[in-house]
């Protein structure tokens, strides 16, 4: 058990009700060093998902362990250490973006962690001049910013998002990756991403952790050597092409180790 | 400016949803607004003179109720108030007790099911059929009218808050639960808000429901001296159909009255939900 990674050693999850012989997640192991930037890519169905709500303490498994940091997920809940972006941004509507951002540093005070100011924060997203609006009001990209900046509300130690700009268009993505960047670099933080998008692993990743599905398994385990920060010539640099194809590759070898007529229908 | 960065530059072109107070005033004064509504009313009209004028006992002629309306109005208020005093009482008792039941359930799994039965027993149960029985027990005074009223509006709100208090979405409830909010912050923070569209929805069908109540009351409980069901059944008794008629339109008003107040509510306390907002296109 180390304290500056997050070990997952064995874990195997079948759904109630699910086929026993082709679990959801069947022997994970992975490890997540401190303050690394790691995607979960995969076809539908391996399990990236299930895995990221593991590690946030929200699912149970059937054997194996997680440790985060030294810790046990829920443990790292409790102490408000760890940030989640869901796939829709989740935010109260009741709530005007400034309260919607202050919203953790509200809940479970027992834990006692300090919270960055919430207008601070909305100026790292752009927000600053939405302070007083509420979530009925805002576009899209701009729900997903207000989410992204509660979750760094308090400083996380560990970042999980789950297909957070996956309902975006590719314009708004694409500015809205280089902000999480931004603030990633800032806050060092480690993040796990769920992603289904290969330029969009590749962009933002130090690793990508490719998952082949029925059963849901660690197909393969690909760093990215670019350099940071990722702005222009990087991203449309040749060896941001090549990763890309590599990955790509990766998927495709994953894909048919586990494919079903099924994955042929995007869910 | 040229310290923003681009980024931030980007957020004018996203086009934010339209903002509220977009509607425009005043839209009630187009013809086309009021017209249909008018024609409809003049008809009515008609057709109820010409059959006041040719079977008066059928209708009173609606001169007289206007008539005795304007006459006095101080008795019309007076038993629309006391009228309005059980209906609101009524409310009070029923609602509060169905969305506090409704909290306890929604945390309590073996309240619900100790309760939910009673309450649905309680709903099929014609309360018309206890009011006598609760005449006799509680005399003929506000007591059994306001009970009569609040079992007629007890259910549709315990139904109503029990769903709200469960529709949350899962994404929000994730995020509450990586912050490890405690029960407490969940259902008050969050179920409780979330209920709210469901409880306004059932105040509107409870607060006309709560006058049909108290109404009913007035005339199960006999020997009551006021109100305007009282006044109702002893007009009726003696035929004298312009008082009972009068007597409706005070209780058709006091309707109207309630549904706008929960229309104002609505507007004021649901802003954020999909139910208040207009379609842009």
């Amino acid at each position: 058990m180390s304290d500056d990674r997050i070990e997952v050693r064995g874990l195997t999850k079948t759904y109630e009700g699910g086929d026993p012989r082709r679990p959801a997640l069947d022997r994970i192991d992975l490890d997540i060093p401190r303050r690394r930037f790691v995607s979960l890519i995969g076809p539908s169905g391996c399990g990236k998902s299930t895995l990221l709500r593991v590690i946030a303490g929200l699912e149970d498994h059937d054997t194996g362990s997680v440790t985060v940091f030294g810790s046990t997920p829920v443990r790292m809940c409790e102490a408000k250490a760890v940030g989640l972006v869901p796939q829709t941004p989740a935010l109260l509507p009741w709530l005007n973006v400034r309260r919607n951002v202050a919203l953790p540093s509200r809940v479970n005070r027992r834990a006692g962690r300090g919270s960055e100011d919430p207008d601070h924060l909305l100026r790292m997203v752009g927000l600053e001049d939405a302070a007083r609006r509420y979530p009925h009001e805002l576009s899209g990209g701009m729900k997903q910013r207000v989410a992204i900046a509660r979750a760094f509300g308090l400083r996380p130690d560990l970042l999980l998002m789950d297909e957070p700009f996956s309902a975006l268009d590719e314009f708004t993505r694409e500015a809205l990756q280089l902000q999480l960047l931004g603030l990633w670099e800032r806050m060092s933080t480690t993040v796990v991403f769920v992603t289904h998008s290969v330029r969009e692993a590749v962009t933002l990743s130090d690793e990508i952790v490719v998952m082949s599905a029925r059963p849901g398994r660690v197909h393969e385990v690909l760093p990215v050597g670019l350099p940071r920060p990722r702005d222009g010539a990087v991203v449309t640099g040749p060896r941001m092409h090549a990763l890309e194809d590599r990955v790509r590759a990766s998927l495709q070898s994953a894909w048919e180790a586990g494919a079903t007529p099924e994955d042929l229908v995007h869910q | 400016m040229a310290t923003s960065t681009p980024v931030r530059s980007r957020s004018g072109g996203e086009a934010p949803a339209r903002r509220r107070g977009a509607r425009t005033r005043g839209s009630a004064l187009r013809p086309g607004v009021w017209l249909p509504t008018a024609v409809a009313v003049v008809l009515v009209g008609i057709a109820w003179s010409a059959t006041a004028a040719d079977q008066p006992y059928l209708l009173p002629p609606l001169a007289e109720v206007g008539a005795i309306l304007v006459e006095d109005p101080l008795l019309f208020l007076a038993n629309a108030w006391s009228t309005l005093s059980i209906a609101l009482l009524g409310v009070a008792c029923g609602a509060g007790t169905a969305f506090v039941l409704a909290l306890l359930m929604s945390e309590v799994p073996v309240l619900r099911r100790a309760i939910m039965p009673l309450a649905v027993v309680l709903n099929v149960t014609p309360v018309v059929a206890l009011a006598p029985a609760l005449v006799v027990a509680f005399g003929f005074g506000m007591t059994p009218k306001v009970i009569v009223t609040a079992i007629i509006t007890f259910f549709p709100v315990l139904i109503n808050v029990t769903t709200g208090l469960r529709s949350v979405s899962v994404p929000v409830l994730h995020v509450f639960s990586t912050l490890h909010a405690s029960r407490m912050e969940v259902l008050f923070r969050l179920r409780v808000p979330s209920s709210l569209p469901y409880t306004l929805a059932a105040l509107r069908v409870v607060f006309p429901l709560s006058i049909v109540g108290a109404v009913v009351a007035e005339f199960v409980a006999a020997g009551s001296s006021s109100g305007l069901g009282t006044m109702i059944r002893n007009s009726a008794a003696t035929a004298r159909l312009e008082y009972v008629y009068a007597a409706v339109a005070c209780l058709a008003v006091m309707g109207v009255l309630m549904l706008a107040l929960i229309t104002i509510l609505e507007r004021r306390l649901l802003f954020w939900h999909e139910s208040q907002q207009r379609t842009t296109s």
